[in-house]
């Protein structure tokens, strides 16, 4: 390869920056805000202020499939059951929206999806409707309960799942050194089309953070991020602790074989790189619709205007 | 005639005489390496290379596979050559006698040296190869230099 293995993965990280799809980010966000007011107009009384969650409010988001996600709190005595809370949103968005978009039930949230608009370009969001644990306490705890929709939860024997988004965001602000794992993993994920949760990747990468000693370039805390999954995942009594509720241990959303396939795989990965720099760009791939090549377009002079140049002395071309 | 360059998107623009005109100079020099300067000037917008004409040097070294050129007696025609046209040194021409159009290393260390020339103040100087035979022109190429590179036009 011709440039160092750190310079690379700089540029995929780039190539995959939120700044290049701002248009489409910042339609996201007018639709966001459009139906956070219609959600709290339409439930006066009983919902606290919608906040922004997902991986765009903890700056780990990259630029290939992108959504926004919205956590609706309510109060706890705004609904009967967990059940009616997410119907009844649902309910309202529906029929607010099964003109412009497709509107689904999904595990915890309601989905939707606009139709294409005039650029051909589709407004992803999901909704996350939660109500509070403790009357009147939110505002305090932040701790929310949301409706596990059975159809399409792994959590078969669950309704809900109390968490604390809050906490989930907080956990991995501010820290852009993990942030940047994060987001390789998650063009890895996506350019290889592994299944992996993106929760269950940014909870790994902070763990590996937080428990080993990863420093050197960009490439080297990378790959002993993946070392540490290596012969961490596999591990019996390994607990990624999900910070929004601490009795829900997130690498049980794997069984004995998936986490062994985990670790397997980034002992591939490693020992492939490892082997050949250039095949890092197999796994981890500048997205090329937004690589930034250094070249700029035109003749370049060195000064302001065109000045006399005179060329230097004895010359050599051969053949 | 118009060629372009896809690196760095510009193009090039040269009239088909002078280009004859240098490729009569190159036969002429058979077997032996010749070559000179190019001089012109770019468009408002930067992205169009006009050449103008080129410059024989006063003082050269021409053997079968090397080309030596010396600028002895050259700084005052640029010189004139700027005050009196808004014209200037953009490029390097040379031949190479039964070889390809294909620019060697020593043309490439060549063209670094040119453009890292304090006293040169064009960033991407081009390279135009003659392919000569001792009746012919086989085959020509521009390339346009930048960043430690080579880029052809097409
Ligand atoms: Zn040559």
């Amino acid at each position: 390869m011709d440039i160092s293995k750190h310079d690379y993965l700089e540029k995929v990280l780039e190539s995959h920056k939120m700044k290049h799809v701002s248009d489409f980010v910042s339609k996201h966000k007018t639709k966001r805000d459009e139906i956070k007011s219609e959600l709290q107009s339409n439930y006066t009384g009983k919902i606290y202020v919608p906040i922004n969650s997902g991986s765009y409010a903890k700056h780990t988001a990259i630029n290939i499939k992108f959504d926004l996600d919205i956590i609706v709190p309510f109060k706890r005595d705004a609904f009967e059951t967990l059940e009616e809370m997410f119907d009844s949103v649902y309910d309202f968005l529906y029929e607010k929206y099964k003109d412009k978009a497709t509107v689904r039930k999904q595990k915890v949230s309601i989905g939707l999806e606009f139709y294409p608009d005039e650029d051909g370009e589709v407004i992803n969001l999901d909704i996350v409707p939660g109500r509070e644990l403790n009357q009147d306490k939110y505002l305090e705890d932040k701790k929310l309960n949301l409706y596990v929709n059975t159809l399409y939860g792994v959590l078969k024997e669950k309704t809900y799942i109390q968490t604390n988004i809050q906490a989930q965001i907080d956990h991995i602000t501010a820290k852009e050194n993990e942030r940047k794992k994060i987001r390789l993993l998650k063009a890895w994920k996506h350019h290889n089309r592994e299944t992996y949760k993106s929760f269950l990747l940014e909870l790994l990468v902070i763990k590996a953070f937080d428990q080993a000693n990863i420093d050197g370039n960009l490439w080297e805390k990378l790959k002993k991020t993946m070392e540490y999954i290596q012969n961490n995942v596999n591990q019996e009594g390994f607990t990624l602790k999900d910070p929004g509720n601490s009795g829900n241990n997130v690498i049980d959303t794997l069984n004995t074989n998936e986490r062994q396939k985990l670790s397997d795989t980034m002992k591939r990965i490693i020992e492939n790189i490892e082997a050949n720099d250039d095949n890092i760009k197999i796994y981890f791939p500048i997205n090329e619709k937004f690589e930034e090549t250094d070249t700029q377009r035109g003749y370049g002079i060195k000064t302001a205007s065109a000045s006399v140049s005179i060329p230097p002395n004895n010359t050599r071309f051969g053949l | 005639m118009k060629f372009f360059n896809q690196h760095k998107q510009v193009s090039l623009i040269i009239e088909e005489t002078l280009l004859k005109k240098i490729s009569q100079i190159g036969i002429e020099k058979y077997p032996y390496e010749t070559g000179g300067f190019l001089v012109g000037y770019y468009s408002d917008d930067s992205m169009t290379l006009y050449i103008t004409d080129y410059l024989l040097p006063h003082k050269q070294k021409g053997m079968a596979y090397l080309f030596e050129r010396s600028i002895d007696g050259m700084k005052q025609v640029f010189k004139n050559l700027f005050d009196r046209q808004k014209h200037f040194y953009i490029g390097e021409w040379h031949t190479h006698p039964n070889g390809s159009c294909m620019y060697s290393s020593t043309d490439l260390n060549a063209m670094i040296e040119i453009a890292n020339c304090e006293t040169v103040n064009i960033t991407n100087p081009v390279l135009l190869i003659l392919s000569i035979t001792e009746k012919q022109v086989k085959d020509f190429t521009f390339s346009i230099y930048n960043n430690k590179g080579l880029h052809p036009y097409e």
